[in-house]
């Protein structure tokens, strides 16, 4: 075990801290500006991390709006929570997950909301043999991320707490407004009071029970942010690109599909995203994630069952089954829109699509 | 002599541009100062020059037969130019517009002369915006120049242009323009010894210093506009409201009254003044705001204006922490600041407040000296030429060309809100057919006020109604006021499609869901367009394109409407109707008849879709020839609570057809309504009445010959004709026929169905 580096088995997905050790290192190393008290980075240098600066090799990893990490950054710096809501997909987690990376150093912290999360996942347990045989000791106490966070002073995150039954989501009011965790179960010194650099990241998703029906009490404890999918079709469509042909490239296929494909493909969501003014969105998650996982299907389908490039009427069927889901609404959704939209526009790719309509199941 | 010649690139209505060029003109003392506008207005610059209250605009205007153009150029207190043309003449030098006049093809489609020019070089400012970590241009701007150090901003200035045109290609237009306004610099540098400041958009400024060192200096002339183009501009005064209004790429920099207070009393103030503002303005409108939500938002202001390296909070700092205190909830739109132009449909109340509250509300006016607009001596004229200055009440018969003269000079006086013009009867946009009019017309003591606050909108009545016209098309965005408006376009006489009214047109038809409102719109233009002689709009291109998006629109959302079995909705039955007679009639602006069909094949066979609408869309495919089954359709939808809603759609769309054929539809209809139960029966009574409504008598009578004939004979005008009976007669022999009928049964006296 002296070699660790060559010894440690590769994980599918390291935490972003360990992910970027580097750039992290690096913007330490190099900051200079003052960083508020208990964070790792100063609020500068954190948003370089997330936003990315060629020019100091550090990677751009959201594509968002910058004012928005700014916004949430320096919440955080303040008394109060940060929120971040949005439809499903539109990166909210690995936002958090990000933000939690470049303040605290650390973005394993996480509560996972959920019908069935309890207090005990939140803020602590015990170990029922040590309680048995010493009684309530701090020794016997299993620290849940929240306590933990409150104790080493750094940020917890909350993954899709609207799922979570409402007096689950205000046990959180305390440790919010008056930075303190009561244990009462001990005797001795009961109290854990936050250190300098605690705070919560929240994530909400609106397809879920919505955020309207928080308690107001805890609503007025966090700052609301609304992350929105990406408004810019050529950044959305360059990211589909990258994401679609490292997937492919996995899977060992070795031609991503062609950009005007993807044009198509990613033109083809963002319509649907946008619904129409009848409400008439798809139940299923258009996100630019869904995209590219069509993106990868069409790719795989155009290698290997017919030893060629992709175009753009493998789209219908990839969508037929990722994106319309188990939906006959979502699916006749598809077949107005291929059949009303796509011949209106130009391109072949638009007419292979419109060609390829037919292949909608039903 | 090029060492004499300072050329300051601004971008337009930037008060830190404002103020570097008054201590450039104070500096320099140049001998004269050449400014980026209309240089048809030169003899008139005393004019502009009086001491208005800001903003107004020169109002410029080009009409031809065919159409009008215009196009306004914006000042307020914080423009650049107008630092520059003050400030210049103060100090007693030579003040000149050097370039191209706004009729010219260089500006054609542009309605801001002071727009930014950025769609020309996106790439280089959206790298710029990323390398500064900001959403947008704009956030960009106010980061380099308005709320940065002052030291330095001049080089910083050059080289932010520097830079956005080293990398954008200039288009024919720009090249044009540039090449006119060196011609003038180059003439001036011959004519004095003097320093020489040329003010102009950033974006013109390098080409401008390349371009003043070489050719003539002779002074050029102002170009004279083509032949059969009545060309003129004037003094308007203007508002915050419109300069904020431009959407898109016509846009300038947004919220004039930030940039006013950041003009009057610097950034820290400006910030205070406008939190100020905004917590009035919302509480003004009921929204909670508490004194903790503005510590708060005070704290993030400051945090976000720290983090952003700026010395004093910033427009968007500002708004990010009032916006990040305020709102707790999700919200539907982006923050309008992060993204540019107008705002969208679903933006968090919260935040149009704020918006508004930094478009502020201020209102130019002009000095008393300034010349009236020309629009007052037109309406004068025009009064007069056609009779109408005096007080009377008016019968106009459209159909005589002097009465639809002065009608529509009467409607575009209406619309232009004149006091004293009344119309008391006439056509309206629905079916009724009417060639007269009625008006009642009084002197009214507002009227030379109105017109000259109406002189902003145009040079004629005529291009000022236009003005409106796309002015509600713009605000509506509801297509059950563009049906009106539409209506009104032919009164007026001015049904021609522009630029901006087609766009309205289809961001306002895109953005419905109201079938019957898009099939009202449709059929208002399908009419005009097909057969209007009287208002002579038949063939407008205007009607074209509202058909074009309307058609298209309807199919999108008939195929989507999903409902319960409910009362026939006739709204979308006349939509679906009318888009039966477009594509019949303008096959040439609407999708094919087999799209068409196809798509009403879709609905037809669409369980979820409600049944007036299954109906309807059999209709559909059914007068397109499509091969249906009508009988099957029917008997699929048998059900006592669809099958009336049914037959209305059905008969709605293809009562020919119905009556064409010799049983079908009929036939099976009565078997299955003879299959009915009394109450079944009863439960669909009123929507079967609702359906054979559709037919007109004579139809009616039609039906019922079959009915009889296929029953054995007998006299069809028993079964049509309306008897005048007591309702409790009717019920009382209907309550006695089932009390020996019960008898019967009982005992078992009844055979088979007969009795």
């Amino acid at each position: 075990m002296s070699d660790t580096t060559t010894a440690e088995p590769r994980l599918q997905r390291p935490p972003a801290e360990r992910r970027y050790a580097d750039e992290l290192a690096k913007l330490a190393a190099e900051d200079d500006a003052p960083r508020p008290p208990g964070w790792a980075l100063s609020l500068q240098a954190a948003r370089t991390f997330i936003v990315g600066d060629p020019s100091r090799g550090i990677a751009r990893k959201f594509v968002g709006d910058p004012s928005l990490i700014d916004r949430a950054l320096v919440t955080l710096a303040t008394n109060r929570g940060l929120m971040l809501v949005g439809e499903p997909g539109t990166a909210k987690s690995l936002l958090s997950e990000l933000i939690a990376a470049a303040v605290s150093g650390d973005s394993t912290l996480t509560i996972q909301g959920g019908a069935s999360t309890t207090e005990d996942q939140i803020a602590y347990s015990w170990n029922y043999s040590l309680l048995v045989s010493e009684g309530p000791t701090r020794r016997a106490l299993v620290p849940a991320p929240l306590l933990q966070g409150m104790a080493e002073g750094r940020v917890v995150r909350f993954e899709e707490i609207t799922r979570c039954p409402l007096e689950v989501q205000d046990s959180l009011l305390s440790p919010l407004s008056d930075r303190v965790l009561a244990i009462p179960e001990l005797d001795a010194d009961p109290m854990v009071f936050a250190r300098e650099g605690f705070n919560i990241i929240a994530t909400a998703n609106t397809r879920d029970r919505g955020v309207n029906e928080m308690s107001a009490a805890l609503k007025r404890r966090f700052n609301f942010e609304t992350v929105f999918p990406i408004a810019d079709f050529d950044t959305e469509l360059d990211l589909v690109e990258n994401e679609a042909a490292t997937a492919l490239a996995r899977s060992g296929v070795p031609v991503p599909p062609s950009r005007d494909v993807l044009a198509v493909l990613v033109r083809v969501f963002r319509d649907l995203r946008a619904g129409d003014a009848q409400g008439g969105r798809p139940q299923a998650v258009m996100s630019t994630a869904e995209a590219v996982s069509v993106a990868h299907a069409v790719g795989i389908k155009a290698w290997y069952l017919r030893g060629g490039e992709a175009q753009a009427g493998d789209i219908v069927d990839c969508m037929a089954g990722a994106a319309a889901k188990d939906s006959a609404e979502d699916l006749a959704r598809l077949r107005r829109y291929l059949e009303q939209k796509a011949p209106k526009r130009k391109g072949p790719h638009w007419a292979s699509l419109y060609q390829a309509r037919n292949l909608l199941p039903g | 002599m090029i060492e004499r010649l300072h050329v300051q690139g601004v971008r337009h209505h930037s008060p830190a541009c404002a103020r570097l060029v008054a201590e450039r003109v104070e500096a320099l003392r140049p001998a004269a100062v050449l400014i980026e506008g209309p240089a048809d207005f030169n003899d008139r610059l005393d004019e502009l020059a009086l001491e208005h209250e800001l903003p107004v605009a020169i109002y410029s205007y080009a009409s031809t037969d065919l159409a009008v153009r215009r196009s306004w150029t914006p000042m307020c207190d914080y423009s650049p130019e107008w630092a520059a043309l003050t400030k210049g003449r103060r100090t007693g030098a030579d003040v000149k517009f050097i370039d191209l006049p706004a009729w010219h093809d260089a500006f054609a489609g542009i309605e801001n002369r002071y727009s930014d020019a950025e769609k020309r070089y996106t790439e280089a400012t959206d790298r710029l915006c990323r390398a500064f970590a900001v959403d947008n241009t704009d956030a960009l701007w106010d980061h380099l120049i308005e709320i940065a150090d002052p030291e330095g901003l001049t080089e910083r200035l050059d080289q932010y242009f520097d830079l956005v045109r080293g990398e954008s290609e200039a288009s024919g237009t720009d090249t044009e323009r540039e090449a006119y306004m060196a011609r003038w610099i180059r003439a001036a540098l011959a004519a004095t010894d003097g320093p020489v400041l040329v003010v102009c958009g950033g974006f013109h400024a390098p080409a401008l210093r390349k371009l003043a060192a070489t050719g003539t200096t002779e002074a050029p002339e102002v170009p004279s506009p083509p032949e059969g183009t009545d060309v003129g501009g004037f003094l308007v005064p203007y508002s915050f409201k419109r300069l904020d209004a431009f959407g898109g790429y016509q846009s300038g920099m947004p919220s004039p009254e930030y940039y006013q207070q950041l003009w009057e009393r610097g950034p820290g103030s400006a910030a205070a003044a406008l939190v100020q503002r905004i917590t009035m303005r919302l509480r003004g409108k009921g929204l909670h705001v508490s004194t903790s939500d503005l510590i708060g938002a005070r704290s993030l202001t400051d945090g976000l204006a720290r983090l952003r390296g700026h010395e004093r909070p910033g427009r968007t700092d500002l708004l990010d922490g009032l916006a990040s205190a305020l709102i707790s909830d999700d919200l539907e739109q982006p923050l309008p600041w992060t993204r540019r132009g107008t705002l969208t449909p679903g933006t968090h109340p919260v935040v149009v407040e704020m918006t508004a509250a930094l478009t502020g509300e201020r209102v130019g006016r002009l000095h008393p000296a300034t010349p009236a607009p020309p629009l007052v001596a037109d309406a004068q004229a025009e009064l007069e030429r056609l009779g109408l200055d005096a007080d009377a009440a008016l019968r106009l018969d459209l159909v005589k060309p002097r009465d639809l003269e002065r009608s529509r000079l009467l409607h575009c006086l209406r619309l232009l809100a004149i006091p004293g013009i009344k119309r008391a009867a006439g056509p309206t946009a629905g079916a009724d057919v009417t060639s007269e009019e009625h008006w009642d017309l009084r002197a009214h003591g507002d009227r030379l006020p109105a017109l000259i606050e109406a002189g902003a909108l145009g040079a004629t009545l005529g291009d000022a109604a236009q003005t409106v016209l796309e002015q509600r098309l713009d605000r509506t965005g509801e297509l059950d006021a563009m049906a009106g408006i539409l209506f009104d376009a032919a009164l007026c006489g001015r049904a021609h499609l522009t630029d901006r009214i087609g766009a309205a047109v289809e961001a306002a038809v895109a953005d419905s869901g109201d079938v019957s409102a898009v099939g009202k719109a449709l059929s208002v233009a399908l009419a005009l367009w097909r057969h209007d002689h009287l208002f002579g709009t038949a063939g407008s291109d205007l009607y074209a394109a509202v058909i074009a998006a309307c058609c298209d629109r309807v199919l999108w959302l008939v195929e989507g409407l999903h409902a319960p079995p409910g009362p026939a909705d006739l709204g979308r039955l006349d939509a679906l109707r009318a888009l039966r007679d477009a594509v019949r009639h303008a096959p040439d602006l609407t999708p094919s008849p087999e799209t068409v069909t196809r798509a009403a094949d879709r609905i037809a066979l669409d369980a979820q879709a409600p049944p007036d609408l299954r109906g309807a869309a059999l209709g559909l495919a059914w007068t397109f020839g499509a091969p249906t089954d009508a009988v099957a359709a029917a008997e699929g939808a048998a059900g006592p609570n669809r099958l009336g809603d049914w037959l209305s759609g059905l008969f709605a769309l293809a009562r020919e057809e119905v009556l064409a054929e010799a049983q079908g539809v009929v036939a099976a209809v009565d078997e299955l309504v003879g299959d009915l139960t009394e109450g079944e029966f009863l439960e669909a009574l009123p929507a079967l009445r609702q359906a054979f409504g559709m037919f007109p008598p004579r139809e009616r009578g039609q039906i019922a010959e079959r009915i009889v004939s296929l029953r054995g004979g007998g006299d069809a005008y028993d079964l049509t004709a309306r008897h005048e009976v007591d309702p409790l007669t009717v019920a009382a022999s209907m309550a006695l026929e089932s009390r020996v009928e019960a008898v019967l049964e009982r005992e078992h006296l009844l055979f088979g169905g007969e009795s």
